[in-house]
């Protein structure tokens, strides 16, 4: 499953083929071909600025492409997004029980499902209750991720869910992650800019060209996540970011941006 | 199971009872504001004496005969029924318009220019033009109350519709809601916290709108009876009347507008420290 998977696997359970958009007549994506096996974990990094965001919105089916085909073929997904996107208004199980009001279940089912939810990511029942205002940033990012995992999904999307956090505060979400996507089994398309949480959480790491042309390059990471030791990733990092051309520009930032 | 469900409502029942008693404590406040300004008003009445400034009271006791007085009753009840009448129908279009200029910015480009207008019209201008139309009738107090209290409303929606958070639609989008779902779910909620306070806002110019068009219409109501007041000389029942559409106000604003609010804004007010609730 791990390092096979690749544009050839025959039955993707994502696949986006010549994808492309533009806001306001500028291109800002163009010629993008990614596929995800099932249960895949792929890491998409590139330099800020790139299209990144906007090509997981577009995945997701948050925005709409201006080209390109993408074919979903899982059940559902879920989306964690780089700020927690909370309702404010909403209590912590309210909120991660709100794609399931979406979906139209019974309140006895969602509080159940919630609750379920925030003990996967270590939530305390108590801080159910409480509002957003009430909760520290690792914990409101924690909801969100149990928000995503409460719809059982077989891919969640997401956009640089831990670039606000603290450096232990990350490795924590990341591990987090890693364990229940192992547990549920579930695959993601892990947006990211910093290429060491690439390597920890995902099976294969793609690289974005930095003007959102296409998909420069990809590289399978060896091992499992969560099954990998530090001091291998730190030397497969500074190794890539050394000697690998395809990571020559991932740390540029912003050159697109408008003055 | 009984035992769960004891544990289960118990403490959402003394959360809610913990509310009501803060909100009730909370009266001292506003009792001692009242007092004040009493004071003040026996202050006044001392300095001019009896015929400006009816001592309050004299004006308590005033109201306490009109109050008595079950054709009174009716009178208020008359002007009451016309202020939320016009008050209800001022909140529907003023609502919907909000809603739909938050929403679209073309609309809100139109409406923009029409609410001036109509906001620059003097409220006196619409109670002569309604009286050309309507007559001595209802129909006369309800348009005027409809006139005066719609840009409010409209104002205070479309605010909260503009300012709605759009990474919050994104987020409804990314987990399949459609755009019935993200209004009910996300919009419509989001704008409740600013319609709430505009409510407020036009159901008090409402009452105060009808007693003032039913004063100069002469078609009954508190308004008539002010009308009949002065035209007596007697400044205490004026006062009297003043007074009781006044408690009338405060009667709906403490027991509708104020529990409904702060139902809405229980989140906000989980984000203050201890000492400065309410």
């Amino acid at each position: 499953m791990t390092n096979a998977a690749t544009l050839s696997d025959p039955d993707p359970s994502l696949s986006l083929s010549g994808v492309g958009h533009a806001y306001l007549g500028r291109t800002v994506l163009d010629g993008i071909d990614l596929s995800l096996a099932a249960g895949e974990v792929v890491a998409l990094v590139g330099p800020s600025g790139c299209g990144k965001s906007t090509l997981v919105h577009i995945a997701a089916g948050v925005v709409e492409p201006s080209r390109g085909r993408i074919a979903r073929r899982y059940r559902r997904h879920g989306m964690v997004f780089q700020d927690p996107r909370l309702l404010p208004w909403a209590t912590a199980r309210a909120n991660i029980a709100y794609p399931l009001r979406l979906l139209g279940l019974p309140r006895r089912e969602r509080r159940e499902r919630a609750e379920e939810a925030a003990r996967r990511v270590a939530l305390d029942l108590a801080d159910l209750d409480k509002f957003p205002v009430e909760l520290s940033g690792g914990m409101r990012q924690r909801t969100a991720i149990a928000r995503a995992l409460a719809v059982d999904p077989d891919l969640i999307y997401f956009d640089e869910p831990f670039t606000a956090l603290d450096v232990a505060l990350k490795r924590r979400m990341q591990d987090l992650v890693i364990a229940a996507s192992r547990a549920a089994r579930f695959g993601a398309l892990f947006i990211t800019h910093d290429l060491m949480e690439a390597v920890r959480i995902a099976h294969r790491v793609a690289v974005m060209d930095s003007h959102g042309r296409g998909i420069a390059g990809e590289r399978p990471v060896p091992g499992e996540p969560g099954g990998r030791d530090d001091a291998g990733l730190y030397r497969l990092v500074a190794g890539l970011l050394a000697d690998d051309p395809l990571f020559r520009h991932i740390h540029d930032v912003d050159e697109r941006r408008l003055p | 199971m009984a035992k769960a469900m004891v544990r289960a409502i118990l403490p959402m029942f003394l959360d809610r009872l913990g509310r009501v008693g803060q909100f009730l404590w909370s009266g001292w406040a506003g009792l001692a504001g009242l007092a004040l300004f009493a004071a003040l008003w026996q202050a006044g009445h001392e300095r001019y004496g009896d015929f400006i400034l009816p001592a309050p009271l004299a004006t308590l006791a005033a109201g306490a005969v009109i109050a008595a007085d079950p054709a009174a009753w009716a009178l208020a009840g008359q002007t009451t029924l016309r202020a939320v009448e016009g008050f209800a129908l001022a909140a529907l279009v003023g609502a919907a318009g909000g809603l739909a200029a938050g929403y679209s910015a073309a609309t809100m480009r139109l409406a923009r220019p029409i609410l001036t207008v109509l906001l620059g019209v003097p409220p006196i201008a619409w109670i002569v033009l309604a009286m050309i139309w309507f007559g001595s009738t209802d129909g006369t107090i309800i348009t005027t109350v409809l006139v005066a209290a719609t840009p409010v409303v409209f104002v205070g929606v479309a605010e909260g519709a503009v300012t709605r958070d759009r990474g919050l639609d994104d987020m409804a989008r990314a987990f399949g809601a459609g755009p019935l779902a993200r209004l009910t779910t996300l919009g419509l909620r989001h704008v409740a916290a600013f319609l709430f306070p505009a409510l407020t806002v036009a159901l008090g110019s409402a009452f105060k709108v009808a007693v003032m068009a039913e004063l100069l219409a002469n078609t009954g109501g508190i308004g008539g009876a002010l009308a009949t007041a002065r035209a007596n000389l007697d400044v205490a029942e004026a006062l009297a009347w003043v007074l009781i559409a006044v408690a009338g106000l405060i009667l709906v604003e403490y027991v509708l507008v104020h529990p409904v609010r702060s139902e809405f804004d229980r989140w906000r007010n989980a984000a203050r420290p201890w000492g400065v609730k309410r």
